[in-house]
């Protein structure tokens, strides 16, 4: 019922060619088997992708730290200490596995697994282009809002089950931090959706376009107010600094994962750096224009009949071109995520529940009412379309 | 494998499970969970008969509501619980033997 | 095939959920049970065709009302103070007994005997023709909801908040004078 990256490569003669071959060996239509083996091979290239970019989120993270701080940053592992994050992975594998004795052995051994799962579950929807995402669901964006508050449960668990005074408060800041933030993270979200008309990513990236003046960032004003305060939540949903209260250093000593050690340290932390990503994936997606290429430049009957390409090098060349769209916009959030972790200084919890119900909530509720009045009285046009209309009116026009 | 039947079943499992939650634990909070189990039963319920008997999405507007009822009843449920326990230092469904405190 | 495989592992872990809620003797484990058996169900609302309904189910349960339980089940866990922190992590009973389990399992037989007696006969009494294809619900649910359900739809929304104003004011510490009084 929706499209999704088998269908993408399914279009490929070489895929109908295996598809034959296959069926002709086994004796049974193996389009099915085909189907499945594709998908596989996909989501297992996506997921070690995407932990490799966890992988160098704490590269980034370290160097971009050190930059502000006038410091060097690692630079002994490789070229510009690009390997230190596989050394560091080295490290964490070769620890010992403590679990704590009085700690609860079910929910402890579960608590990271349940973050890891809710961030690679959200990867199921996430639109690197638009033939190489893994499913385009109707229904991606509340998909994506439900899975990934797994990451809640996870981290209320891991801070629940270590039986310490620190991780107990980690826990319960992050789980009431997370589930308040969600309301405006989903308000907003809401907000882009009465402007689409469609819960799917593919629907609401598709009436975007390649220029800033396209996006729905700049469509009018309520989505600018609206994409702040989805950033803002954002970053508190994911626990980054200004907004890291569950893992406080200099209160909680590490927060939730403080008797975490080894590879289950490593699932929280990279968990961590994958939501990042993810988030602002979806910001992207969003409000900036997804994986739209500028001028068109990506679409099929450009490159094959404009700039003469062949067809199925045109069509690698597009999702390529798109990928590279969406992941640049997606990588200058991310650095701009970090920015601001080293930037700004912690906010105490009272200030932080403060902001969520008494600034941001009210603001995003105006927002939805404001989106809804704007498709009412425009029709969903444009701030510029309405410009250009009105000094083509006034100029005399056509 | 995917019929009307085996749905029902499995409905039937989780009714049932709840039922013996509510029964047997004491814990206001144990008996909250099998009220979910029963509550989710129902839903799903609807939601095979409108695939199975009547495709008019009519049981999936039903499933959204007891979903909600869901909600509400569990957010209200366990504000009276830990206020019951600020009071009584207890969640043991048998000491709740008065109306006012 | 695909159907299948995620109808059964779905069925499983929504019966293998419920049933280890029932036998659990700690709470928290109990409602991470739940939240199993919760998600499973999830599941089989993909297979019945139901996608919206199964993205609801993941976002209210598994974002709110299991959260919400575990915290209740953390807040109310601390009269017995054998741990470390003050909401004890070993003592967090069911509280049940022989007795209770007995009556249950009772109870359970008796109904368990006449639901299965009126849905023993649905192949007769029900005509199953060709399932429809698989295809997307929002559209339709949300037509629905504005125009045929539009009451149900309002009255809920006021019962949400209702819902939200109760809990808040239920649960809000009281001041001490007021506690005496």
């Amino acid at each position: 019922m929706n499209s999704s990256v088998v269908s993408f490569f399914a279009e490929a003669p070489p895929y109908q060619m295996a598809v034959a071959k296959l069926t002709e060996i086994l004796g049974f239509d193996s389009s099915v088997l085909m189907a499945f083996v594709t998908f596989f091979l996909a989501s297992f290239v996506v997921v070690n992708v995407m932990a490799l970019v966890g992988g160098l989120g704490t590269y980034a993270e370290r160097k971009i730290s050190a930059d502000l701080q006038m410091r060097l940053g690692p630079n002994r592992v490789g070229p510009f200490g690009l390997l230190q994050f596989l050394a560091d992975g080295v490290k964490m594998i070769l620890k010992e596995d403590i679990i704590p004795r009085d700690a609860d052995r079910f929910l402890f051994i579960i608590a990271p697994l349940f973050c890891l799962g809710g961030v690679f579950a959200t990867l199921a929807v996430l639109p690197f282009s638009s033939g190489f995402t893994l499913t385009h669901l109707n229904i991606g964006v509340f998909y994506l809002l439900g899975v990934s508050s797994l990451v809640g449960v996870g981290i209320f668990l891991g801070g629940f089950s270590s039986n310490s005074k620190w991780s107990m408060l980690g826990g319960m800041r992050g789980a009431s931090q997370i589930i308040s933030y969600e309301v405006p993270v989903t308000l907003s979200i809401i907000t882009i959706v009465i402007l689409s008309g469609s819960l799917a990513f593919d629907k609401v990236i598709g009436i975007q376009g390649g220029l800033p003046h396209q996006w729905f960032f700049l469509h009018n004003p309520f989505t600018l107010i609206s994409f702040f305060v989805f950033f803002i939540s954002a970053l508190a949903e994911t626990n980054r600094a200004p907004f890291d209260l569950p893992e406080a250093e200099s209160e909680l000593v590490s927060g939730y994962h403080t008797e975490y050690t080894g590879m289950r340290f490593a699932f929280f932390a990279l968990a961590e750096y994958i939501e990042v990503f993810v988030v602002c994936g979806v910001a992207v997606a969003l409000y900036l224009g997804g994986y739209q290429v500028p001028f068109h430049l990506s679409e099929l009957h450009f490159l094959h009949d404009t700039l003469g390409v062949p067809m199925a090098p045109a069509r690698m060349l597009g999702q390529i071109l798109e990928i590279g769209s969406f992941v640049t916009k997606t990588i200058a959030l991310y650095y701009v995520v970090i920015w601001i972790r080293w930037t700004l200084p912690r906010l105490r919890v009272d200030q932080l529940m403060t902001l969520c119900w008494k600034y941001l909530t009210p603001i995003s509720l105006f927002n939805l009412v404001g989106a809804a009045f704007w498709m009412w009285a425009f029709k969903g046009e444009s701030v510029w379309t309405l410009l250009a209309n009105l000094t083509n009116s006034v100029g005399g026009g056509h | 494998m995917i019929s009307l039947p085996s749905f029902l079943a499995i409905s039937f499992i989780l009714f049932v499970s709840g039922l013996v939650v509510m029964i047997a634990k004491k814990n206001i909070i144990a008996i909250l969970l099998g009220v979910e189990l029963i509550l989710n039963s129902a839903a799903l319920n609807f939601a095979a008969y409108t695939r199975f008997v009547n495709q008019n999405l009519d049981g999936h507007i039903m499933s959204l509501f007891i979903i909600i009822i869901a909600a509400a009843e569990a957010a209200v449920g366990l504000a009276i619980v830990i206020r019951f326990f600020q009071i009584r230092e207890s969640i043991h469904i048998d000491d709740a033997t008065q109306l006012l405190q | 095939m695909f159907d299948n495989f995620i109808f059964l592992s779905s069925a499983a872990l929504a019966i293998g959920g419920a049933l280890s809620v029932v036998v659990s003797t700690n709470l928290m484990h109990s409602c991470i049970y739940l939240l199993m058996s919760l998600i499973g169900v999830s599941g089989l609302y993909v297979t019945l065709s139901a996608d919206f309904l199964a993205a609801t189910q993941l976002v209210v349960y598994v974002g709110g009302v299991v959260i919400l339980m575990l915290f209740a089940i953390m807040l109310t866990a601390g009269s017995d103070n054998k741990t470390v922190n003050r909401f004890g992590i070993v003592k967090i009973p069911p509280m049940g007994n022989l007795k209770t389990y007995i009556m249950s399992l009772l109870t359970a037989g008796v109904m368990g005997c006449s639901v299965l007696k009126m849905i023993m006969n649905i192949n007769q009494t029900t005509k199953l023709g060709e399932l429809p294809p698989y295809s997307t619900t929002v559209e339709q649910i949300g037509t629905l909801l504005v125009t045929d359900h539009v009451l149900a739809f309002e009255i809920s929304s006021v019962l949400l908040l209702g819902a939200l104003v109760g809990a808040a004011v239920i649960a809000r510490p009281r001041l001490e004078n007021e506690v005496t009084k």
